[in-house]
């Protein structure tokens, strides 16, 4: 599947990103402040988010609108199979038998809706892939807006737009940062096979990469299951984070946060992907931070509310105007040594 | 027969909305291939800009007093003036950007526009009565129509003539239409970008002001995501109206209007809660035939 | 108000971890002081705000003053959770949380795990409470499902509405509890009849469709129960008025507020719910020098009635506080489940080890006539909506 010569010059990537990634996870335990922690698992969240994102518009060039259903589809999948069957029954009475009787701990439920979004991924691209560009980005929308108002109404299976309560919470924060790393590492590993490798060509080179006999569907659907996947574990992972899931959660809003971090960060890289999430994050923790005020000696400072989000979109703005591209442009982290090395490997220059 | 009829121009009025924030959307997309997601945010600042900031709860009426011939042409202008801005502030940065660029870029623009509205008037809903003279319902072939109904289909007809016109027989109209079908091409040939692509984003940021009015009065109310739905769907309209073709986008955005006003009609009870999930699904398909629109321009590459 | 609020939470957050039980009172808010929610949040806590400083103007609680930490839910739900953390962490006895249940459940199921009382501002789904957080969660409003009940029996008693349709906004539980408890309470009622239903979504442009079914009936119905809340709600009643509706229109409490109705001129026959009358005009006087104190501490009338709901949630709380000796979780709430038809200013108040919610309670209707609302009855719904019921 992928030559291990190239695994070898790209692995710095996922391990420098992991690295990056573990110690997040350090200094919050050093602080060890439950609010804290919990900003911190939520950026592990976005970063699984966002790195599924880049798995499918990363490689193939087409923007999504539509992962975040994969994300609520998971998150339901957690609520079916963690919740007491006695709650389940309460809130969701439709649930065939065997999965009202169904309770597994996070993590399984976790793998199931990687499996079951990666299923519906399968069912949907194989319809969507055939599209390319705009047209291909309105029918993902179109694919999330189906899947949010199925959701939101399916009273006996999803509870509708009703919260669903009981599944576990799981504040510790190593299980969402294993689950990062794995989504970094599967990304990478796909980026380098011959799928991915296939799958940019068609991106940068259409014309001649169909002429190659890369069937562009079908190398997009690939991508479009794989980031389908690691969507529906990070949407069960987030159920597990604050206890509740309702389908309005993973609709516009999650859409839009997540491709802007993939977009400012850089959607021509991993690294771009990673690191738009972590410096984005940063920035909004610390606008809030200031907005909830700093104490200096006997004034407090605070910035009136509502700066945040504002000062968020201008600073995007401003960070695209000057890099286009995103911050990390089409490059990826790599240990100084090997830069040249790099440039002339798969994940070298494109447009 | 009378119900026939207003099912007709329950259609047609919703349509008619669509139409015109399709054809925002469409106008801008065809000069510099940006899709922006800040339209439906002009939208809200147009209803907004009738009232003075406050975070009370009672709206303070400022310009929504004025006799509808000062207060239609001041709302036009405000939507015009905030377009241009957004446009000589930002997207005049991003004219050789790529489409997933500029598209997040309008996405954030967008973003500040709505909370600057927050911070200014709270995320309460301000009632506004916008025009009262248009709440009463009509009598036409016994069926009884809100005139207001009647004003949204009359003032879409008029606004694509005259848009029309406009386009086939200016000099401005006939440079805007060289640049939608080949920009680098047009550009070659003298056309001036800078003050096609501004013109292109008064028309769009006027037709946002006429949406906003119709909205305004219809609901009676200005919420910072007033314009969002109406411009999710004109955003769709667009798409497979065929990207870049202005009639396209009006044709799809009265196709839209039709099929979710039907569905509402057609649908058993249990089944209207998802008729957004039908309306998506006929979208899909309506991609999966004619993937480049029903309309589709000519000249329109592929660049997302 | 808010100079107060934050210079307490600035005190309170400096003197962070949470020290013993016994020498604070604090009372955490884990609410939305920015986005969508504050509208509804702000009022209510202003509220509490003011029984916390009459508590403490009295001398405190069990002798001691009532201390408040604040922090921001952005109207955001995984925000809300990390809020719920915040004011834990900074030693809160009591979590106060968003007014709506989606909103505000990640906090309270923060509460909940660190075995801390929560309580909803003004949620009106059962599950804010026992069925959906813990037993040591309640809500400080009442039922959805109850003004939709409490308007139906109302209009079929006192105004002889026989036929009704109902029109459902699907947007949120809120406006399917208000229809569920009409659901419930039509059948009993003798000779009235559904005559027909649509749905409708908030965020509708136009609901034209909608209107044009109503209007084929062969007559037009005496009763449209309108499920639906703000912003969409205004919207829905402009639509019908202009259509040439005149039905009485039946509403929950979430349309109450003399602030919209500039949109919808001359507005009349159309009757809501409220827990206390914020026109001036509420039958008990006491709720109106609450009004002119709500003036006095954050400058502006009541705009809705969802003002009401904070006063007494710090009123019950207190009293459960005084009389267990404690702010022990077990100790409050059982003193809490033995409120039955406890009088506050916004009429009794009961919760039980079943529902921390009220099932049944009594309601001022309000008419809009020519567009001015004014307090016409009171109602109270013949029967407790049954728990089982409310579970469906």
């Amino acid at each position: 599947m992928m030559s291990p010569s190239v695994a070898r010059r790209t692995i710095a990537t996922p391990v420098l990103l992991g690295l990056l990634l573990i110690a997040f996870a350090l200094v919050a335990v050093a602080v060890g402040s439950k609010p804290f922690n919990q900003t911190v698992i939520d950026i592990f969240l976005k970063v699984i988010f966002v790195v599924g994102l880049w798995v499918f518009v990363g490689n193939s060039g087409v923007i999504s609108f539509g992962h975040i259903a994969f994300a609520c589809l998971g998150g339901y999948v957690a609520a079916w199979t963690t919740i007491k069957p006695m709650m389940k029954g309460m809130s969701m009475p439709g649930l065939p038998d065997w999965l009202m009787q169904t309770e597994i701990p996070y993590w399984g439920s976790a793998m199931v809706a990687a499996g079951w979004a990666a299923l519906w991924a399968l069912i949907f691209g194989s319809v969507l892939m055939r599209l390319s560009g705009i047209a291909a980005s309105i029918a993902t929308f179109a694919m999330l807006a189906m899947v949010n108002s199925i959701y939101s109404n399916w009273e006996s299976v999803t509870a509708a737009t009703s919260s669903v309560v009981g599944i576990p919470i799981i504040r510790s924060i190593w299980p969402y940062l294993v689950a990062a790393l794995i989504s970094v590492f599967v990304a990478w590993a796909y980026g380098i096979s011959r799928h991915g490798l296939a799958l940019r060509a068609a991106r940068d080179e259409p014309t001649a990469a169909a002429a190659s006999g890369i069937d562009i569907p079908r190398a997009r659907l690939i991508a479009f299951v794989i980031s389908g996947a690691i969507m529906g574990m990070g949407g069960a992972l987030y159920s597990h984070s604050i206890g509740i899931v309702t389908p309005d959660t993973f609709y516009l809003g999650l859409t839009f946060i997540t491709l802007s971090m993939l977009v400012v960060g850089g959607m021509g890289s991993l690294s771009g992907a990673v690191l738009g999430v972590l410096i984005l994050s940063t920035l909004i923790q610390t606008l809030r931070w200031l907005e909830a005020g700093v104490q200096l000696g006997e004034i407090t400072l605070a910035l009136p509310g509502g700066v945040q989000e504002i000062a968020l979109g201008a600073v995007m703005i401003l960070i695209l105007m000057f890099r286009p591209a995103g911050i990390m442009g089409n490059k990826d982290l790599s240990l100084p040594q090997r830069a040249a090395l790099e440039t002339r490997g798969p994940t070298g220059p494109r447009t | 027969m009378g119900s026939l009829l207003q099912v007709l121009f329950d259609a047609l009025s919703l349509g008619s909305l669509y139409a015109l924030g399709a054809l925002g959307i469409a106008l801008i997309f065809g000069v510099m291939r940006l899709v922006n997601f800040a339209h439906g945010d002009v939208i809200a600042a147009c209803v907004f800009a009738l009232l003075w900031p406050s975070v009370d709860a009672v709206a303070i009426i400022f310009a929504g007093n004025l006799p509808w011939y000062l207060l239609v042409p001041f709302v036009l202008a405000i939507g015009a003036a905030l377009s241009v801005a957004c446009e000589a502030l930002v997207f005049r940065r991003f004219r050789h950007a790529n489409p997933a660029t500029m598209m997040i870029a309008s996405f954030a623009l967008g973003f500040v526009i709505r909370y600057f509205l927050l911070m200014l008037f709270s995320s309460r809903p301000k009632s506004i009565s916008l025009l009262p003279a248009l709440s009463q319902p009509v009598e036409i072939l016994g069926a009884r129509i809100p005139l207001l109904q009647l004003i949204t289909i009359a003032v879409t007809m008029a606004v694509l003539f005259g848009l029309t016109a406009f386009l086939r027989r200016t000099r401005f109209g006939l440079e805007m239409r060289a640049a939608a079908e080949n920009f680098t091409m047009a550009r070659m040939l003298g056309v001036r970008a800078n003050r096609v692509i501004m013109g292109a984003f008064a028309l769009s940021g006027a037709l946002a002001a006429a949406i906003a009015l119709i909205l305004g009065s219809q609901t009676g109310t200005a919420n910072i995501m007033m314009g969002a739905s109406v411009m999710l769907m004109a955003f769709i309209a667009t798409v497979i109206g065929g990207m870049g073709s202005l009639a396209g986008a009006v044709l799809a955005g009265f196709l839209l209007g039709a099929v979710a006003t039907v569905m509402q009609v057609i649908l058993p009870p249990d089944a209207r809660a998802f008729r957004d999930a039908f309306v998506y699904g006929a979208v899909i398909l309506v991609l999966i035939f004619r993937p480049q629109g029903l309309l589709s321009a000519r000249g329109t590459r592929e660049r997302v | 108000m808010k100079r107060l609020m934050t210079a307490l939470a600035a005190t309170t957050c400096l003197t962070a971890p949470a020290l013993a039980d016994d020498e604070r009172i604090v009372v955490g808010f884990a609410t939305a002081e920015t986005g969508f929610m504050q509208a509804y949040d702000k009022p209510a806590q202003d509220a509490a705000m003011i029984r916390i400083a009459e508590i403490n103007a009295a001398g405190g609680l069990l002798g001691k003053q009532i201390e408040v930490v604040n922090a921001d839910t952005k109207t955001d739900r995984a925000e809300g959770a990390k809020a719920g953390l915040t004011v834990i962490d900074a030693g809160a006895d009591m979590v106060v949380v968003s007014c709506d249940y989606d909103f505000g459940s990640p906090a309270a199921l923060a509460a909940e795990s660190a075995g801390l009382p929560s309580f909803f501002l003004c949620a009106e789904s059962i599950k804010a409470g026992i069925q959906g957080v813990g037993p040591n969660s309640f809500s400080a409003s009442v039922l959805a499902a109850v003004q939709g009940a409490t308007m139906a029996e109302w209009a079929h008693n006192k105004k002889g509405a026989r036929t009704f349709y109902r029109l459902l906004d699907t947007w949120t539980e809120y406006n399917k509890g208000i229809c569920d408890g009409f659901d419930w309470m039509l059948p009993q009622l003798a000779d009235a009849k559904l005559v027909g239903e649509d749905t409708f979504l908030n965020e509708d442009a136009s609901i034209a469709a909608q209107i044009t079914r109503i209007k084929a009936l062969p007559e037009e119905p005496d009763a449209i129960m309108l499920c639906t809340m703000m912003p969409g709600a205004v919207s829905a009643i402009k639509q019908i008025r202009a259509a040439g509706i005149n039905s009485m229109i039946l509403n929950g409490s979430g349309v109450d507020g003399s602030y919209w109705l500039s949109a919808v001129p001359d507005l009349s026959n159309f009757f809501v719910p409220v827990q206390g009358s914020i026109y001036g005009d509420d039958p008990n006087p006491d709720v109106t020098a609450f009004n002119a104190r709500y003036k006095e501490a954050t400058g502006g009338d009541p705009s809705t009635q969802y003002v009401y709901p904070g006063y007494v949630m710090i009123d019950v709380w207190a009293k459960a506080v005084e009389r267990a000796g404690t702010t022990e979780t077990a100790a409050v709430v059982a003193e809490l489940e033995k409120m039955n038809a406890e009088p506050t200013l916004f009429g009794p108040r009961t919760f039980t080890s079943e529902i921390h919610h009220q099932n049944r309670a009594r309601y001022l209707i309000v008419e809009t006539k020519a567009g001015k609302p004014g307090v016409v009855d009171e109602w109270t719904i013949s029967e407790a909506i049954p728990v089982a019921e409310l579970m469906k």
